[in-house]
């Protein structure tokens, strides 16, 4: 018998690695399909690639309290045949501890959000991510900008009675406030980003 | 080893290490086919995963603090259809740590199987030394491509494969020894 509970230990030891182990990535949609599909009307693509300068990640640190660390940002920006700005798009991610989590937001050419989508995820999250997509909750911050509040509205409250819904909700949220806060420092030509360069 | 040989062990024996050596098989054949649809399984696609996003563009060099900005014109084709996992430092963190326990359990427990094997001292060490070796170049060329080089993806790849060679050695010879090898007379 004593050998048997050592040898249970010593599996249960040796799989506890296993415990801690990420689970598979799930994407939901490629790069390219969210371009065409958040970005409609548009004919001609561009790519707008964005380094930020000390000043402009230190307002996004002081407005939101992340740091911008990559060395440069990629926005997506659809035309028209009459070369006029039809919207912008960009990807951010971030790692969980179940994760990565991943985002496309597209703003318009007022800088306002026009939608958003959870482009990947593992396998872990997909289920409690799911019932949120399920009720399109990221329509509800189209038309927000930089200075808008991203919260997951009531009419999820049944969703979000999951904590681990609400916690990856909010986590798309911040990646959309993010991605907004990117665009306005990044790709806006006036306002307020434009008196810190 | 000690006077024990895998021909000489028990039935019951017999058949964990060759149930063991079985289910690691098929784990590492989910594993590879988790590899080929999330990353690939070509240096190229390695590299497209793992290393540093380089610009599209002709945005310049970074280091001076300044806002930088640079467009042009793309075809929607230039854009990737491929569904490709977001490979960034944190997750590679642990990718790095949740994979160097797992496989170096993994060949921890199958070196053990295989040092009982009748093989020669001198090719039995090399043959158990295969799955580390190779666990430490795959994970150690994810780091290598990301932040030295980006053609190391190679390593990636070169890993992964000694892995897998020296899993499919010590599983053939150890079912060999276990299941078909007669004991010889004294």
């Amino acid at each position: 018998m004593r050998h048997i509970v050592v040898a249970l230990a010593l599996a249960l030891a040796l799989a506890s690695p296993a415990l801690a182990h990420l689970t598979p990535p799930v994407v939901l949609v490629n790069d390219r399909d969210a371009v065409v599909s958040l970005l409609p009307g548009a004919r001609r693509f561009f790519v707008r690639e964005v380094r930020l300068s000390e000043k402009e990640k230190a307002a996004i640190r002081q407005a939101s309290g992340w740091t911008p660390e990559e060395d440069f940002y990629r926005f997506y920006v659809g035309r028209d045949d009459q070369e006029r700005m039809v919207g912008s798009l960009v990807f951010i991610g971030e790692a969980t501890i179940h994760g990565s989590v991943r985002v496309a937001t597209a703003f318009g050419p007022d800088g306002k959000v026009r939608g958003a989508s959870v482009v990947e995820l593992t396998e872990e999250t997909y289920p409690w991510v799911k019932p949120l997509i399920d009720g399109q909750f990221t329509q509800d911050w189209v038309g927000h900008d930089s200075q808008s509040r991203f919260a997951l509205s009531d009419r999820l409250a049944r969703a979000r009675s999951n904590s681990m819904t609400q916690f990856y909700g909010e986590v798309v949220a911040n990646l959309v406030r993010r991605a907004a806060l990117l665009y306005e420092y990044g790709i806006r030509p006036s306002g307020a980003a434009m008196l810190l360069r | 080893m000690l006077g024990i040989r895998l021909s000489r062990l028990p039935v019951s024996a017999k058949i964990f290490c060759t149930l063991y050596l079985l289910g690691i098989g098929c784990g590492a054949i989910a594993a590879m086919a988790q590899a080929a649809t999330a990353v690939g399984l070509t240096p190229a696609d390695v590299q497209a995963s793992f290393a540093r996003e380089m610009p599209m563009t002709s945005l310049g060099p970074s280091g001076h603090g300044q806002h930088q900005s640079a467009e042009k014109e793309i075809s929607i084709g230039d854009i990737s259809s491929a569904a490709k996992v977001w490979i960034r430092t944190p997750l590679l963190i642990q990718t790095s740590h949740t994979h160097l326990f797992g496989q170096t359990l993994i060949a921890g427990l199958l070196g053990l199987i295989f040092l009982f094997s009748s093989l020669g001292e001198r090719l039995k060490s090399v043959i158990l030394a295969l799955p580390f070796v190779g666990t430490l170049i795959d994970i150690g060329g994810m780091w290598l491509t990301r932040f030295v080089w980006s053609p190391l993806s190679c390593l990636v790849i070169a890993g992964g494969s000694l892995f897998a060679l020296g899993y499919t050695l010590i599983t053939l010879i150890a079912l060999y020894e276990l299941w078909l090898q007669k004991e010889r007379s004294a």
